[in-house]
Order: C-alpha cells, then sequence, then structure tokens
C-alpha cells in the first residue's frame, strides 16, 4: 500500500479525532453527553481524542519525512494505523451515541409498544458494532486506506478473549457444588457434540459446525472467538454463529420466564435453567430478572452457572482441536492437540484467570471484579443518622414481620455500626466473614420483602439498610478497568468482523446453521429443564 | 521444495482487496486465512496478543493498584 496516499485520510481522522476532543473539553457537549448517560466518561472520551488523534498526526507526519519500506513499524504500524483508527472511531460512536441513544430510544418507546427493543433483540455494542461493521462493507464498501487496519480485527478479539479471564476466579467456581458443575460440563460438552452431529446430518463445512458448537455450547462470541482458528473459520461463519446464538437467546428470554412460572420452579431451580440453557450472558440476566425481579438468588444463580460454562472453554478448544484435526485426516496424538493446535491467547485467557483467581486484581472471591468486604473497617459504616433512625426503630419496636434471624441482623447493625461477623470470632477469618455475609443476605432479604409489598418499612429504615448494604460490596478498580479494555477490544473486533463479512458470504452460508443452532438450543433447554428440576433443590450455593 | 510456475486467483474478499494470485501449490485454506491478518502465522498473531494483553494488564496493575 502506498503511505504517502493514505496520509490524507490519517490527517483527517487525526484531525476528527482532536477537534471531537477539544470541543469535548470545554465541557460544550456535557448535556448531550448528560441526556446520552455518558457524562462520566467525559474525561476517557478527551483522552482517547486526543491520544488517537495524536497518533494519526505523528504516523503521518513520519509518512512525509521517510520513504515507505518493509520494516516492523511500516508493516505493523505505519500500514494498518488509518484502518485502526477508522475503526476505533467507530468503536468510540457505538460505545458513546449510538449505543446510548438506542437505549433511550427504546426506553421511551416502551410505553407505546410494550416492551425495551434494545433489551429484547439485545441491541448493545456487540450487536451493533457487528451491524454497522456489515452495512458498511454492504454499502460503500470498506475504504481502501481502511483495508490493512480491518486485518486487525482478529486479532484485537483474541485479546478481548484474553481479557476476559480476569473478571472471573476460582472461588467463584468453588461456590458450586459437584453436582452444578458435573451439569454444567454435562450440558456444555454434550451441546457440542451434539452440534458437530447436526452439522454432520446437514452437510454442514466443518469450519461453520466447530464454531457453532462452542458458540452454542459455551456461549456467544467469546467461544466463537477462541474457536474460530482451530477450526478454521471465517469471518461470515463467526458472525452466522453469533446471530445464531442471540436470535435463540431472545425466544428463550420470553419462553423461559413463563414455563418457570407455569410448573412452579423455586429462585434457585430456574436461576440454575435460565444459566445452563441461555447462552449470552445478558439475556441470561434478563431472563432471570424477569422470573424473579425480587429474590436475588435467582439472578446470583443464573449469573454463576453462566459464568462457569465460559471456563469450560480451554477443554473445548481441545475437544474441538482434535475433532477438526481427526476430521481433515492429520495424525494426531497429545502433543499435536495439546502443545501445536492449542492457541497460545488461550492460555492467556487461563493465565489471567489464574492472576485473578489468586487475588492479584482483587480479593479472590470477586465476581466480575464485585466482592463483599465484611471486615472491620470504617469505611463500611453508617452514618450517625442512619444509626439513630435504626436504633429507634429497634428500641420502639416498628419493624414488624421480620423474621427471627432478620431482626437479629438489624440489631446487629445497630450494635456494631456495620455489616460484619462477631467480634469475638474476629481471628477465625472464615467464620467472622461467613457471619457477616449472612447478615447481609438477611437485610437483603428485608429489602426484598418490602419490595414484594410483603412488609412496611419506614422510608429512613429502608434508606440505612440499603445504605449499609451498599457500603460492604465494593468494586475492584484493576477488574473494572481491565473490563473496559475488553469491552474496547471486543467493540472494535466485532467491527472489524462485520466488515469481512458480505452480502454473497451470508446467502452461501444459507439457513441451515440456524436450524442446527435451534434444535441444539432447544433439545438443551428441554433436556436441561429436566434436569434442573430432578436435580436442582434448593442449595446450590455453598 | 520445487514451486510451481502455475498461479490460480484465490478470493480475498473486500479486506483483501478483491483476488490475490498465488502458486498453485500453496495452501489456499491458510493464505486465505493470513489474508486477513496483517500477521504472517496464527503463532505470531497469538503471542503478540498475549503479550500486549501482559503488558496492558501490568500498566492496569500500576495505575490502579500499586501507585
Amino acid at each position: 500500500m502506498n503511505q504517502e496516499k493514505s496520509n490524507t485520510p490519517l490527517f483527517i481522522l487525526g484531525g476528527i479525532m482532536i477537534v471531537y476532543a477539544l470541543i469535548a473539553s470545554t465541557n460544550a457537549l456535557l448535556p448531550l453527553m448528560k441526556y446520552l448517560h455518558t457524562h462520566k466518561t467525559l474525561d476517557l472520551q478527551v483522552m482517547m481524542g486526543f491520544i488517537c488523534g495524536g497518533l494519526a498526526i505523528f504516523g503521518a507526519v513520519i509518512n512525509l519525512v521517510r520513504k515507505p519500506g518493509t520494516s516492523i513499524f511500516d508493516r505493523f504500524f505505519l500500514e494498518p494505523l488509518p484502518g485502526i483508527l477508522f475503526l476505533l472511531l467507530m468503536a468510540m460512536a457505538v460505545r458513546w451515541y449510538a449505543e446510548p441513544f438506542v437505549i433511550i430510544l427504546s426506553d421511551n418507546l416502551a410505553p407505546v409498544i410494550g416492551f425495551k427493543i434494545y433489551k429484547v433483540l439485545n441491541l448493545n455494542y456487540v450487536v451493533l458494532g457487528l451491524l454497522i461493521g456489515v452495512i458498511i462493507t454492504n454499502t460503500i464498501g470498506i475504504p481502501g486506506f481502511a483495508a490493512s487496519g480491518v486485518k486487525c480485527a482478529r486479532f484485537v478479539l483474541k485479546m478481548g478473549v484474553i481479557m476476559l479471564g480476569a473478571r472471573y476466579s476460582f472461588a467463584e467456581l468453588a461456590k458450586l457444588g459437584v453436582y452444578s458443575i458435573w451439569l454444567i460440563g454435562f450440558f456444555v460438552l454434550g451441546t457440542v457434540f451434539l452440534v458437530l452431529w447436526l452439522g454432520g446430518l446437514f452437510k454442514q463445512p466443518k469450519s461453520m459446525s466447530g464454531v457453532l458448537s462452542a458458540g452454542m455450547g459455551v456461549c456467544g462470541v467469546s467461544a466463537t472467538v477462541a474457536v474460530a482458528p482451530v477450526v478454521k473459520a471465517k469471518s461470515e461463519e463467526m458472525a452466522y454463529t453469533i446471530g445464531t446464538i442471540l436470535s435463540f437467546g431472545i425466544i428463550c428470554m420470553f419462553v423461559f420466564p413463563t414455563i418457570g412460572h407455569m410448573v412452579g420452579m423455586n429462585p434457585v431451580q430456574f436461576g440454575a435453567w435460565a444459566g445452563t440453557g441461555i447462552l449470552n450472558s445478558a439475556q441470561v440476566a434478563a431472563a432471570a430478572l424477569a422470573f424473579n425481579a425480587v429474590d436475588i438468588k435467582t439472578l446470583k444463580v443464573a449469573e454463576i452457572f453462566n459464568i462457569t460454562r465460559v471456563l469450560f472453554l480451554p477443554i473445548i478448544v481441545l475437544v474441538l482441536a482434535a475433532w477438526f484435526g481427526k476430521d481433515t485426516g492429520q495424525k494426531l496424538n497429545f502433543k499435536t492437540v495439546v502443545i501445536d493446535k492449542f492457541p497460545i491467547f488461550i492460555l492467556g485467557f487461563l493465565l489471567l484467570f489464574i492472576m485473578s483467581s489468586a487475588g492479584l486484581f482483587s480479593p479472590p472471591s470477586h465476581y466480575k471484579g464485585k466482592f463483599i468486604d465484611v471486615s472491620y473497617n470504617d469505611r463500611t459504616r453508617i452514618t450517625d443518622e442512619e444509626w439513630n433512625v435504626l436504633n429507634n426503630a429497634v428500641n420502639e419496636g416498628s419493624l414488624q414481620g421480620l423474621t427471627e434471624s432478620q431482626m437479629a441482623a438489624v440489631v446487629d447493625l445497630v450494635r456494631q455500626r456495620q455489616i460484619a461477623g462477631n467480634f469475638d470470632e474476629r481471628d477465625n477469618k472464615k467464620l467472622f466473614d461467613k457471619t457477616g455475609r449472612d447478615r447481609m443476605y438477611e437485610l437483603e432479604a428485608i429489602l426484598a420483602a418490602e419490595k414484594a409489598n410483603e412488609i412496611t418499612l419506614d422510608k429512613d429504615v429502608k434508606g440505612a439498610i440499603k445504605h449499609a448494604i451498599k457500603q460492604v460490596h465494593k468494586k475492584s478498580k484493576t477488574v473494572t478497568a481491565l473490563t473496559d479494555f475488553m469491552i474496547w477490544f471486543f467493540a472494535f473486533g466485532l467491527i472489524g468482523l462485520g466488515m469481512q463479512i458480505t452480502k454473497k458470504a451470508i446467502m452461501q452460508a444459507g439457513s441451515w446453521p440456524l436450524v442446527i443452532g435451534v434444535i441444539s438450543g432447544v433439545t438443551k433447554a428441554v433436556l436441561s429443564f429436566f434436569v434442573v428440576l430432578w436435580l436442582v433443590k434448593d442449595v446450590v450455593l455453598k | 521444495m520445487v514451486m510451481s510456475e502455475e498461479k490460480i486467483k484465490i478470493e480475498t474478499g473486500e479486506a483483501g482487496k478483491g483476488t490475490s494470485e498465488i502458486s498453485k501449490d500453496a495452501n489456499v485454506e491458510e493464505l486465505e486465512e493470513r489474508a486477513l491478518s496483517v500477521f504472517s502465522s496464527e503463532r505470531n498473531e497469538d503471542m503478540t496478543a498475549l503479550i500486549l494483553c501482559l503488558i496492558t494488564t501490568f500498566l492496569v496493575l500500576i495505575f490502579t493498584k500499586w501507585l
């Protein structure tokens, strides 16, 4: 590619970003950002605008003063830079404007049409990014200067999968009983083999069946990206898999809560079923909340079942590497599969998962960076006013309808001014922590009962309890930052992936992958329904 | 390895800028895939992704935890 030619787009892209950053830094866009609820990212928007704009100008100036060469700097920086910045600009547009705008629009339309479009169609940055990429490629086409940058899409998606490992920790996995882990493993592997078998039956390309099996077995985007290089899947096959999973999830979001209520599942059973049967994390959460918005247990169980599936990713990659190698007639032994075929970036995912489990980013028992801190800590105390409100309520006996343990949790909150374990047990960290957490769950149950109109709470008492619970809920800054990077990597990569999908390719894929997806998805949902009803009773979390 | 003089055209899509001419003996699937990446091999791509992620993680740890 002639780098001199690529200078104009670089100057234009750099100019747009710097001008945007300048305007944003004057707070001129603040009212719009507040309307879109993106004002908290103002500093990030300004910083990214200046850094990316600066990089563009830097690249353009270098192009002006030196002749294009074939060095690593030319191949990996100067050549793809315009394309990378083009994708980044679109990722910014999606994250800061398109996604919030779709949310606001569907919120406003909800009273008229009866549901929120963005929730039902899952119109988050994943879908919007892919859609925008597909639309650009099939209308104006990929601009010539951006072609080299679009080739970075898969590479950046891999970085997203590596970063995903930082969000999870072994402690969450350990909370599930052995039963549950067997259950999840059985369904993950079962679905993978079912899809592979169906793929053979419907004469689908191996690459399509391979990537679809991982997507249907584990979960949407991350599994698709992780498995694609192992089964040599094309971009359109990856996009098709993501599309199939999301479409199937939309149906599940409506059907699951309805069936759950019809058969009288308890919150834990429904959480386990949704976490096993629905694929996309956001759709799992939506179904759990639709089933029971009051009992936090449903969502928690569903989410834990869901994330545990992600941790099966390395195993699925191994299984599919062996399957693909065998089916393409290669002689396979342990070394070929585990060392030669196993993608290095999945090792990166595992490495970050191990670092996360070891407590490098957050206390080991975190979940997506959130953790509960019931240790003695001044920062987890309630205010003096809140203490007075609670103390009066306890002394006057105005807290009616609470269970014995709920009342005990409130009394202890008054006694210790914070949610914590027993002072005498402070040397036994495990017991201290457990007692504190139990008290927090009791206080959460009080709020849930109030929400369900089972009891009546004074506004100030409710506020004090709410604040006490909020005080012990902490969030790791490190995991939050790593998650932000992951989201940006996925947004960038998915726009680029979308740009590699032409109408012709979609037509060639036909509707069979969708049929296979629906058959395997329904089978999994039905089987997991009976297994959950049969095996999962009330307690699956330790 | 003796290289064949015969060439064939492969479809590399919009991102690969249409079609490319390659040797008939070449591994077409591998080349099609490489045409959609800036890296010459899967291993290089994975290693670079891993190294960049570790650098990012290290920087995030410095700014959010250790400083």
